[in-house]
């Protein structure tokens, strides 16, 4: 009985330390999907939000794109290369005219194609509410490019996935 | 006496090794048909109105085109990323063959085709477009909005999920 005693302590404490070591050195899946939950809460928007979170998160928006960011949207006339300046104005524009949002990403399929460099494909559900009151619900699957620059995973590409083709 | 006892043993029945196995393969059954063959789903937005309502459940079978091919008039789950978030459509055109909305009204390869679980009258026009190799043409129900706002077109039959269990 006292030896299942131990036994029990002893795995419960090698349960402990494996948790312990995958949060303290996060797996490079690990810090590129982290990099998704920052963009989805630097995005997402709520009612109460002031005059000076917004331009907070503007400027984190910017951090977490590369130099140069190129966007590919299908007929749409936002595709280009984009510096993060001009997406964190871009965005800061897109949350202004909207009283809430909320991001999401699901499916998260996370490859190394080469070293640096990272290719997730994921599907994007905004939601929320524009300022003249009117829903949104908008799914896209997105294929996203992150290179790996001073030791932090950064988007340089983004591209819409067409899943219908009218 | 002895009922009570068994009441108690069905409530917090003794962690016996015979006990857990048995837990452990329920669990782990559960876990395989739910989420790999009827995947429950949650219906959000109009577009199959009327015969699927928004805020309805109901569980997507996978296997339903193991053996087969979609049909028309079938509908059918359309995945983007993953499983997680899929679109809720109906097959109206099949490769191959030549789609076309003319003052609301279906033609396949020039014949007008009837769609009784169309409730509702609509005026789109949709010049005419063949449907690609191993693709499909899905669209909603509920076609009272402008052609739009309505998500449909193309697919690719991989993206096929499977279809609404009722």
């Amino acid at each position: 009985m006292v030896k299942t005693k131990y036994l029990f302590i002893a795995a419960l404490i090698v349960i402990v330390g494996i948790v312990m070591a995958i949060s303290a050195f996060p797996s490079e899946e690990r810090r590129v999907k982290k990099r998704f939950r920052l963009l989805s809460e630097c995005v997402s928007k709520s009612t109460e939000e002031n005059g000076l979170t917004m331009l907070q998160r503007m400027k984190e928006i910017g951090s977490l794109f590369d130099a140069q960011c190129e966007l590919k949207v299908p007929d749409q006339s936002l595709s280009g290369s984009y510096t993060r300046e001009e997406i964190s104005t871009y965005a800061g524009s897109a949350r202004s005219q909207a009283s809430q949002l909320d991001l999401k990403f699901y499916d998260l399929r996370v490859a190394f194609p080469e070293k640096g460099v990272a290719k997730v494909t994921l599907t994007a559900r905004l939601t929320g509410q524009s300022a003249a009151g009117e829903r949104m619900d908008e799914t896209r699957e997105l294929e996203c490019l992150l290179k790996k620059i001073e030791k932090k995973w950064l988007f340089s590409q983004i591209e819409v996935i067409e899943v219908l083709k009218k | 006496m002895d009922v009570r006892r068994e009441i108690r043993q069905f409530f917090f029945p003794s962690i016996t090794p015979t006990f857990l196995i048995r837990v452990s393969s329920v669990a782990l059954s559960a876990y395989l048909f739910f989420g790999y063959l009827c995947i429950p789903f949650s219906i959000r937005g109009s577009s199959m109105e009327p015969t699927y309502h928004n805020g309805g459940v109901n569980f997507c079978w996978r296997l339903r085109y193991l053996f087969s091919e979609p049909k028309r008039h079938d509908v059918v789950t359309v995945r983007f990323a993953g499983s997680k978030v899929m679109l809720l459509k109906r097959v109206i055109a099949l490769e191959g063959e030549q789609v076309e909305f003319r003052n609301g009204k279906l033609f396949i390869n020039g014949r007008e085709i009837e769609e009784p679980y169309v409730r509702w009258p609509y005026h789109w026009n949709l010049s005419p477009r063949q449907v690609e190799k191993d693709c499909i043409y899905v669209v909603g129900d509920n076609r009272s909005m402008p052609i739009e706002s309505h998500h449909f077109g193309q697919a690719s039959k991989r993206r096929i999920m499977g279809v609404p269990l009722w």
